[in-house]
């Protein structure tokens, strides 16, 4: 065994003594600021670049129609068209998304970690439910031509915003699943105890503990997966939403949805005698996604800050 | 009935946040779905569903822009662009009152139609045709023949790099372009799933594929894209470049592209423009029809209304307004009388 000397000990101490205080001037560490600093700029600086970029070419279209890019149909032409039956339908699949697949993802969630033995079936399960959230959209899509417009063609009558929103609350169910998994797993065991130790039952000791604990997880977790549904386009080409003409909105008619129109949109034509092209139709769209996302999101996270809020207040 | 109840609460769910926003115009529709259109009377319009070839689709959207705001019409026509064969398989599943099409209905298509006991009546509306681009800094094409454009992009051209290589096909099948440059040579054209794709391997490959025994497609190694902006940006951008794209779609990009001109039979190069496309003379042009399922249209005066718009003079300056080139009046005329015959 090595004895330490007093010497020894000395020169450790300024070394250490050194090593921190010099930080700044220490080569790696400071490549490695430098690395990361690059990082984040260009994570920003694209992002900017793109917000910049749809902002800019919005513009022309939100000035040229004002309210009515929001109120009018879509048509044949840039100038003119408008964004109702998209916002309508991206709407009423939110708004379904939010109906179906947060009662059943969270649902789930809870008999999985609170219910469920903790044996090989089960972590089969779970398993399988991670893998699913990595399943493309389009696959989704396909799922939700055969079995929701084909199959259950009496409930939801074809393609239509009831068929989109059923087939993307089960793209985004496993997201949901998982991250209420992830939130329920968190609370900390000695609340459920504490629980029990006064007699409460399972479910009274999940409903009142476990469930208010995890909450403000299991909204990020809903708003990640909304942002995800609102986004897709890819399977709702599958389902067939219409780009061309849609003069009625309705939950059980034909559809669209914003990205679906974005998507059209930019493979249009730009014609020169105009000063609102399709693109600038597409940005513009584009931005009301943007904000729809957005607004819903804050309204998620202003539930988690109520939810935090009364955590630590209870 | 339930579903009804709940869909209408839904209904009400999603508009009522929605109709503070100032979106009133879709507001007061509620569940009643219009895909079931029972005799509809014509008072409140009636509803038509298209469907079918986006090649199409623009000439059917103005024409359901018109039938809806037109004096006196008050049609709903929805409409949609997913491809001519989709069109079919979905028209021919008695969804759809009107499919749209870039060529003619194939028999196996006319098949399932028939299986499925769905009666049609074919009428041609407009005339497309296709037109081989390169950048307008490419001075050196003016015009190429099939053969050349087979050696260039056909089914034997896989890797070729320069207009040069296409040289040793395109001189065995006996072309009159068979001295290309030595240029880099790049690629862009609509993908398989393109209407716009088939009829340029129809236009060009078919009688020599059929000679020489290959698939009746082109090369695997070209930029593909479905989206006809990432083709005229890439032959824009190439200085030898090569592609292919609709010509309502060059018309409204004639300043960004170069029009190659196209042998004939008898080896003289025809540019696309409005007559000669009209008149048959480009050899890259195909008619454009509608397909009208006979039993929706007698039980569904909408339909009926809708194609007679679509026939009428003022369907014929949709189709001018949407790039394409109307019909000729004979051809026009044909038309007309199988639409008045349909019985």
């Amino acid at each position: 065994m090595a004895i330490v000397t007093e010497s020894q000990r000395s020169i450790t101490r300024a070394e250490v003594h050194q090593t921190i205080t010099r930080q700044s001037k220490h080569l790696p560490s400071l490549a490695l600021g430098v690395t990361l600093l690059i990082a984040v700029s260009f994570t920003l600086l694209t992002l900017f670049a793109l917000l910049a970029r749809i902002v800019t070419q919005a513009i022309p279209a939100l000035t040229e129609k004002g309210s009515g890019f929001l109120t009018d149909t879509i048509g044949s032409e840039a100038s003119k068209v408008g964004i109702w039956p998209g916002l309508f339908g991206s709407f009423g699949i939110g708004l379904g998304v939010l109906i179906i697949a947060v009662p059943l993802g969270v649902g789930a969630a809870i008999y999985l970690e609170e219910y469920a033995k903790q044996n090989a079936l089960t972590r089969f399960i779970v398993v399988n439910i991670r893998n699913l959230a990595g399943v493309p959209a389009v696959i989704y899509g396909v799922l939700g031509l055969i079995i929701f417009v084909g199959w259950l063609k009496p409930v939801t009558n074809g393609g239509t915003v009831i068929a989109a929103a059923l087939t993307l609350a089960i793209l985004v169910l496993p997201v949901v699943i998982i991250t209420s998994m992830e939130a329920i797993r968190a609370v900390p065991l000695g609340l459920r105890d504490a629980g029990y130790g006064i007699g409460a039952s399972r479910w009274e000791v999940t409903r009142d503990h476990v469930i208010p604990y995890a909450m403000p997880g299991i909204l990020t977790g809903t708003v990640l997966a909304l942002a995800r549904a609102l986004g897709e386009a890819a399977p709702l080409i599958m389902i067939g939403a219409i780009t061309g003409l849609l003069p009625e909105t309705s939950l059980s008619g034909k559809f669209t949805a914003i990205p679906m129109l974005i998507y059209s949109w930019s493979g249009r034509p730009d014609s020169g005698d105009s000063n609102v092209g399709w693109s600038n139709a597409a940005a513009a769209a584009g931005l009301v996604l943007l904000v729809l996302v957005l607004a819903f999101n804050i309204v998620g996270i202003l539930l988690r800050n109520h939810f935090e809020a009364k955590r630590v207040g209870s | 009935m339930k579903l009804k109840q709940w869909s209408l609460l839904a209904a009400l769910t999603v508009t009522l946040p929605l109709a503070a926003c100032g979106g009133d115009d879709g507001a007061s529709s509620t569940s009643d779905a219009p895909a079931t259109s029972e005799a509809p009377s014509t008072s409140d319009g009636g509803s038509v569903f298209v469907t079918g070839s986006s090649t199409v689709e623009p000439i059917s959207i103005k024409v359901g822009e018109l039938a809806g705001t037109a004096e006196g019409g008050n049609l709903k026509v929805t409409v949609e662009g997913p491809g001519t064969g989709d069109g079919f398989k979905k028209f021919c599943a008695g969804d759809g009152d009107i499919t749209g099409a870039s060529r003619a209905i194939k028999e196996e298509e006319a098949t399932l139609c028939a299986d499925a006991g769905i009666e049609y009546i074919e009428l041609a509306v407009a005339i497309d045709g296709l037109t081989v681009a390169t950048s307008p800094a490419n001075t050196a094409i003016e015009c190429l023949d099939k053969a050349a454009l087979y050696a260039l992009i056909g089914p034997e051209s896989e890797g070729f790099s320069s207009w040069a290589d296409a040289n040793a096909i395109a001189g065995e099948l006996g072309s009159a372009y068979a001295t290309l440059p030595d240029a880099p040579l790049s690629i862009y054209g609509p993908g398989e799933e393109s209407g716009t794709y088939d009829s340029f391997v129809e236009f060009a490959f078919k009688s020599i594929s059929e000679d020489r025994g290959t698939d009746m497609v082109t090369r695997a190694d070209y930029t593909a894209s479905p989206n006809d902006n990432v083709i005229v940006d890439g032959i824009e951008s190439a200085d030898t470049s090569l592609g292919w794209v609709g010509y309502a779609y060059y018309k409204a990009e004639e300043a960004r592209m170069k029009a190659i001109a196209i042998a004939d039979k008898e080896g003289a190069c025809v540019l696309p423009t409005d007559e000669t496309i009209a008149d048959g003379s480009y050899p890259f042009s195909r008619t454009l029809y509608i397909y009208v399922n006979k039993a929706k249209a007698v039980e569904n005066p909408a339909i009926a209304a809708y194609v007679d718009l679509y026939l009428s003079a003022q369907g014929g300056e949709q189709v001018s307004a949407a790039g394409y080139v109307q019909l000729d009046s004979a051809k026009q005329q044909l038309s007309v009388d199988a639409w008045t015959a349909r019985g």
